[in-house]
This record gives C-alpha cells, structure tokens and sequence, in this order.
C-alpha cells in the first residue's frame, strides 16, 4: 500500500505487504489488490475521545493556563524518537519554542487511528503523522489567532503567533497563547489552514533534542516493570515452553506456601502466581509444578523445518507474487545460468525489556497501562480474554524498552494481564514475563530459504531472474484471519515486487511450508532476509559476469537516478576501490524498503577466524530527514541491530521449542563488536520514507559480500559466524 | 536483617538474605531506575556499584550487600559528566539498558579516567543495547573523559 501510494508508477505488490500493510491497516483478501490507504483521521477534539479537555485546540494541541504546549501523539515511543518529531513538527507549524513542548501518547480515539486502528510500526511515525500533525497545529495556530483578533479588535490578518505569543505589530500588543487557549478551543477549526513556509522552521530539517532522553539518562524513565499503583501485587508467569502449547495439570502446593504469595491464576498456557513483591512472585513461580498436555508441536525441530521449507524450492504449488516477461525463455537462451541457495533461521527480537503489562480490573472494568504498539489490538485481546466489551476498557501506553515489532503482539501477554486483574478484582496486579519466557514464547522472524536463478547474455547482462522463497508464513502466526495454508505471505516477498534493478524477465513466488512456531514482524519484516537473499545474489551474478559489484549494480540501475545516487554515495564516501590493509575487504548492498533507499558498505577482517566489521558506510534517501540527528541514530542502530543478526543469532528449535532460553545461548552482538557506523544521507524530494527500519536490511548482505569477497567463499546463510564454520 | 547504605542513605532491611539485591532495590527501596533484563548476569541492565566496584544486581544476593555501600543510577546525581555526555550524544534510544551503561562507564571512570578504546571495550561488554547505541556509548564515554 506504500507503494500504491508513493510510487504509483509502479506494481503493486499482491497479498501481505510487509508491517505496514499488517499492523496498521485492515486488510482485503489475501490476492486481491490492495486499496490506497485511508486519508488521516478528523483532528478535531471531538474526535480526541477521552483525550478532550477545554484547552484542547485539536487533538494533537493542548495549550496550558502557562502558555506551554502539550502534543498528543498518536504513536509509542520506544526509542525511535517518533515523539520528539511530532513535538517539533508542531513547535514549528504552531510558532512556539522546542523547549515549551512536551508530549504525551494519547488514550486509543479515533483522531489517532489510521485505518481504525492506533499502533506503531512499518516506520510510519513521522512519514505518515507529518501532515496530520502540521494540519493540526496550523488549526490550532489559525484558531488563536482568531481568538486574539476578538480579544483585541483587530484582524486576525495583522496577527502573527511566535516565541508562544499573539502579536499585533501595529499597536505593539500581544497575548500569550495560554491566555487564549480556552477561546480558542470554542472556535471551528478551519477545514485549510494555511501552512507555514518550511524555510521558517527552526527544528524540523535542522534538529531537537529527543525530548525522552535526560529521564534515561538518569533512571528516571518509568517503563513498564517500573510502573506502580498504590497496593499493587506482582504476577509471575510460569508458562510452557512449547510453541502453542499448553498445560494438563499444575501443582501450586509449595507455591502457595511461599511467603507473600497470594494467589495462583491459570493463564493460556500455564499459571501466574500473584505475590506481593516481584521476588515472591518469582519464587512462586518457580515452585510451580507443570504438567504438560501433549502437543503436536512437541517434536518440532529445526532440522526437520528446514527439510520442509527445502521441499519448497523447487515445488509447483508456489504463489505468483510477480510475473514479467517470460523467465522460462530467457533462461533457456542464456549465454551464463547462475543458481544459487540461502538460508536464514528463526531470530528473536530481544527486546531488553521482558513482556509486563499492569492491569485493575474494578466495578466491572478494566483499566491497564501496557508497553505496546498495538493499542487497540491489545484492548481487544484483553477485553476478550475476560468477556467485556472494549468500551469498558482504558488502556494507557508506556514507553517500551525496546519494541522491534515484538510488541506488536497483542494476543499473548494482554489476556494473561487481564486473567490476573480479574482474579484480583479491585486491586491492581502487575502480570510479567522473564527473559526465559520472553525467548521462549517466540514470535520470531520467521526462518526462510530462498533460491534464485538468474540469466545472464554473453555480455554479462542479466536478462532473466527468478526468485521462490519458501518457508514458515509470518502471517499464518501473526494475522491468522488474513491468511490461510498454501497462501501467498506478502512478507514473504516483500520489497521483491517493485525491485528496481532493470530485469526484462522477472518472476517472484512463494511456497509456503508452514510450522506452528509463533512468528511475528521484525524490524524491516521480510526485507531483511530479502535483502541478504538478493543482495548476496547480485553479488554472486557480478562475480559471474566478471565485473565489479558497486559496477555491476550501477549497470542494472542506470535507468534510476534516483537509485545510481544512493549506491554512488555509499561508494564514494567508503572509499570503494581503494586499496585496504591485507585481510580486509569491502562489500556493498543495495534496498529499498519502507519508502526509502539505502546501501551500505562494509569493511571486514576475519580474527582468529571469526568475521569482524570494522565499519559500515551507510546511507539512505528517506527524502526529507525531518530530524536529522535522530535519523542518524537509527541508521546507527538499524546497522549494528541488522549487524547482530547478520553475524550471531539464531533461535534453534528442538521438542518444541527454543533451544536459546537467555543471552548466555542467545548471542547478540556486544559493546567491543561493533563497528564504526558512517551515515549519509541524500538529499531527496521524493515523499516522506521511513527511517527506522530502512537501514537494516542492506547490512547482513553487505557483510556477507564483504566476507566473500575476502575468504573466495560465498556466504549463503545466516548467522555468517556458523556460516563460515561449515 | 539486612543493613546497607544506598545513594548515601542507611537501610536496614526485613528481607529475604537470597533475595537479589535488584529487588531490594526496586521493590523494597521504590529505586526502579535499575532494571531487570536476564535475570542471569548475562546483560548487564542491573549494574549498581558495591563498594565502588561494578556489579550485576539480579544475580547478587542482597545478603552480600550486607554492610556495603550501593550506588544506583539514582545516586550518580543527574549531573555526573557521563550523565550529562549521555544527553549530549544522545545516546539512548528505547533507554531501557542505559542505566546498566552509564553505571558500568562510571565504574570504568572512577578507576581509569582517561580509558583507551581496549578499556572502554573491557569496561562495556557486559553491557547489551539491543537498539545499537554502541557507537554513541563509547563517543559519551570519551567525551566525558576528555579522550579523543
């Protein structure tokens, strides 16, 4: 749908497309095309809900008695910094300073919803609220005006709003914006308010601290597991580990004789024991014993998941995804055929913060303050789970610590929060997870293989590509009323439809070769493992066709000016072709995804026979950078997050469940690992991209060449250390 | 009982001897800027100072604390060079290891203040980040100590 919207010239790809499409958007039928997205919601108070106040101008503006400004925002903040965007994207259309402005995320409305739901995710935070929000204040700006021409008799014409005040240049007068505010408030906003010139804005395209930052930096910070309400006990999960499982029986004796225990709730898939204290509630959980009910997943194994994905490569039954020119044909007068395999496993979104949502359930409702991305999604899984209607339930956001698409998940965590609130009704009962759980409940990026054939002419040109992915359908887990067995999963694909390498004979599908292991998006969806499909390919065709990688893509990208000028600056800034100390070696990797284009370089070594990253050239055209210093942080991020996955992770599957229970077995990338990050980004028109997501995916196949290149070994699978032991 | 200094403050304690000291602190003392990751010293999100000296607080049983000086993130003040070099990079993202990290650089700058890259890595890598701010960790760090 992006896609539709933002590049129409191009196809539009058919099922699931990807986070954006999944969380954010009801979906139409599996195959059919997909509509444009909805228009931005009404931002009136009226439709601010619960969030309405008398100094409400629009629903994303509140101005108080002194004049500061508070925003409404419609997104979580987990660190992406979408919060601090909205606050300056108002500072700047409304004319009031970066430091009078605080934001808050607003109560689940309509005025919040895209689509009809509230949620955060496919790197929409700024790219889609930049112009509801600049709308929004440019009202509440043209409303205060008004209220100012009446207050002093003049026209609002000879009025302008700065520094937080009404001025009337003529006679000298002006009025403070909080002394207007409740006027203000009663007047319509004005359905076109005139915008600011973009040349006038002090934080938007130059910068604003994020505005979350000192209270992390001093513990101040109040996450979930820190939340706490007067008398509030404590629920700890003792949940089995297999995947959709269950349990038969449980024996809450010695639990129950654990000093401070209160009592022991069944939840799906095991029990919660409530406690007074967090340690007691552990304690408990751990005197729990669990009897498990048998389980058709109890013998999954990821030996035997990758024998059936493999059953997929080269089945019949696969779905079409993209079909141009004729692939059959091309191959078959093929100077050169290239074909090649890849693999990637299931990994884990390691969010350092473990799952806890705290809950009160009282005079038969429920009210509950939750770390999610999901708001109404995880209203309903609560509301479900304890059979009341959503209008009985008010659900707060905190901060996340760490997200990733992991909290996207509404259905697991949300019910088991409201059972306890329920069992415990009138006193509040903070439900949570340890890390052992957090690993073992899963919802993985699902593992995939891949391969892709490719036509090459006698001049090396690629006159034919095919690529069939086969695997777990993330969809199957995620979204189950959107997608059913043998379907095509759009994450699956994703990014592989409006490719925008020249290739007159193209073809995508998928098999889907599901297994009952929970699978949900995460970070960048299928683009990540997308991109080290294709990426490590194109290198593979170059290397075949006898030309130079960064070359070879210019080559398939010529007609793109657009493209060609992310792969140039991602060469020229690394110093591509310029000669390395031995042992090193460069490698590149080019993507598009959320909307915007990015290529990475990477600069490797092997020590001591493992790969080592020395540092990443990063770039990205996400059009506008609203927030320069901030997209710079996620770039950094998303390389070092995509560099982790990329050189170390992998959740094994064995009886039914991970292997990998904490980060003594499960990897990620530590502090002395990573590498020099160099960002760039260029200067575009084009509309809005995403950010937070976008720099991921070119990072694992920019390693994976860059070790290629450097061992003669080409890389088809990942994690690249396990990679490269075999 | 339990008695320990915290930030300063003497405590005494009716708790659990096994009870980790990170619950101690979060539950029994109301300082939650300390946070629990893996519960299994593997992370470092729960580093406090014991006497000075940097310590996993989910796998250090509050009895061990018994008598000693704590320092938690609280402690540090708000206006600790690390601190204010933590805002001035703007380190970090969702946030949630931060305490961990700036608890660990202070460990770090308290015996060696002018690290070389080889001390800061020695001093961090027990510390995860699972946004990636790595980068602006160690660019904080010098620049609260002055190294280039």
């Amino acid at each position: 749908m992006t896609i539709n919207t933002t590049l129409p010239r191009r196809s539009v790809l058919k099922g699931l497309g990807g986070l954006a499409v999944a969380v954010a958007l009801p979906l139409p039928a599996l195959g059919q095309a997909q509509q444009p997205p909805p228009g931005p919601p009404p931002a009136t108070a009226a439709a601010a809900g619960a969030n309405a106040s008398e100094r409400m101008l629009t629903a994303y503006v509140v101005v108080t008695p002194d004049g500061k400004v508070k925003v409404l925002s419609p997104t979580t903040e987990m660190g992406q910094g979408s919060q601090t965007a909205h606050a300056a994207i108002v500072a700047d259309e409304l004319g009031v300073d970066f430091k009078d402005v605080s934001v808050e995320t607003a109560l689940p409305a309509d005025a919040y919803r895209w689509g009809g739901f509230m949620s955060s995710g496919g790197s929409w935070g700024v790219r889609r609220w930049n112009a509801p929000l600049r709308k929004g204040a440019a009202q509440a700006r043209e409303m205060l005006l008004a209220a100012a021409a009446a207050r002093l008799a003049v026209p609002a014409a000879e009025l302008a709003l700065a520094d937080g005040k009404v001025t009337h240049a003529k006679s000298g007068r002006s009025l403070p914006i909080g002394a207007l505010a409740v006027e203000a408030a009663k007047l319509p906003p004005p359905a076109e308010p005139p915008l600011r010139d973009p040349a006038t804005f002090r934080y938007v395209g130059k910068g604003a601290p994020r505005l979350d930052i000192p209270a992390k930096a001093t513990g101040k910070q109040v996450y979930s597991m820190d939340f706490k309400l007067p008398g509030m006990l404590y629920a700890c999960a003792r949940l089995t580990p297999v995947f959709h499982g269950d349990i038969a029986s449980y024996d809450d004796s010695a639990a129950r004789k654990v000093k401070g225990v209160r009592q022991v709730v069944k939840v799906p898939g095991g029990v919660a024991v409530v406690a007074d204290t967090t340690w007691a509630a552990m304690q408990g959980a751990d005197a729990i014993t669990l009897v498990q009910a048998p389980s058709p997943n109890d013998k999954l194994a990821s030996a035997d998941i990758t024998a059936k994905m493999k059953t997929g490569l080269a089945a019949a039954d696969a779905k079409e995804a993209k079909a141009v020119g004729d692939v059959t044909a091309a191959f078959a007068g093929a100077a050169k055929v290239v074909e090649a395999d890849y693999e990637v496993p299931y990994i884990s979104h390691a969010p350092m913060e473990p799952w806890s949502c705290t809950a009160l359930f009282k005079d038969g409702r429920l009210e509950i303050w939750a770390p999610t991305q999901r708001q109404d999604q995880a209203i309903g899984s609560a509301a479900d789970a304890i059979g009341l209607v959503k209008d009985k339930v008010t659900l707060h956001t905190l901060q996340i610590g760490g997200g990733f698409g992991r909290r996207l998940v509404t259905d697991d965590g949300m019910p088991h929060a409201a059972l306890c609130a329920k069992a415990m009704e009138g006193t509040p009962v903070k439900f949570f997870w340890r890390r052992e759980a957090e690993m073992e409940r899963g919802w993985f990026r699902p593992a995939q293989m891949a391969r892709l054939k490719a036509a090459l002419d006698k001049d090396g040109k690629v006159t034919a590509l095919h690529i069939r992915t086969a695997g777990p359908s993330l969809g199957m887990e995620f979204s189950p009323t959107r997608i059913k067995e043998g379907d095509l999963d759009g994450s699956s694909v994703q990014n592989f439809a409006d490719v925008r390498y020249k290739l007159p004979n193209y073809r995508v599908d998928y098999a889907m070769r599901h297994v009952p292991v929970t699978n949900a998006p995460w970070r960048a969806v299928g683009a990540t493992q997308n991109a080290f499909f294709l990426e490590c390919f194109i290198d593979e065709l170059a290397a075949a066709a006898g030309k130079d990688p960064v070359a070879f893509r210019k080559e398939l990208l010529a007609h793109d000016p657009r493209a060609l000028k992310v792969i140039e600056v991602a060469a020229e800034k690394s110093g591509w072709g310029k000669p390395l100390p031995k042992g090193r070696a460069r490698g590149i990797a080019y993507f598009e995804s959320f909307a915007s284009l990015s290529a990475h370089v990477a600069e490797v070594s092997l020590e001591n026979g493992q790969p080592r990253v020395h540092r990443v050239t990063a770039v990205l055209d996400c059009g506008q950078v609203v927030l320069p210093d901030g997209a710079r942080s996620q770039m950094e991020g998303g390389v070092v997050m995509g560099l982790s996955a990329a050189l170390y992770e992998a959740a094994t599957i064995a009886d039914g469940q991970t292997v990998e229970k904490n980060f003594d077995s499960y990897r990620l990338l530590r502090f002395p690992e990573a590498p020099v990050v160099d960002v760039h980004f260029v200067p575009s028109d084009s509309p809005l991209g995403g950010v937070g997501e976008p720099g991921l995916p070119p990072t694992a196949p920019a390693v994976a060449n860059a070790l290629s290149t450097l061992t003669g070994k080409r890389i088809r699978s990942l994690p690249i250390s396990k990679a490269l032991e075999a | 009982m339990i008695r320990l200094t915290v930030n300063g403050q003497p405590h005494t304690l009716d708790a659990d001897p096994d009870m980790p000291l990170l619950w101690a602190l979060r539950d029994l003392l109301d300082l939650t800027g300390t946070k629990f990751g893996c519960g299994v010293a593997q992370c470092g999100a729960c580093t406090v100072h014991l006497d000075g000296q940097p310590v996993r607080s989910c796998a250090t049983p509050v009895s061990a604390a018994d008598g000693a000086k704590v320092t938690t993130i609280e402690g540090l003040g708000g206006e600790h060079p690390l601190q204010k070099a933590w805002v001035e990079a703007q380190v970090p993202q969702c946030g949630y290891c931060q305490s961990g990290q700036i608890m660990s650089a202070a460990a770090l700058l308290a015996e060696t203040p002018k690290p070389t890259d080889a001390q800061i890595d020695a001093a961090m890598e027990g510390n995860l980040c699972r946004c990636g701010t790595y980068p602006r960790i160690r660019a904080a760090i010098k620049r609260a100590a002055g190294v280039a």
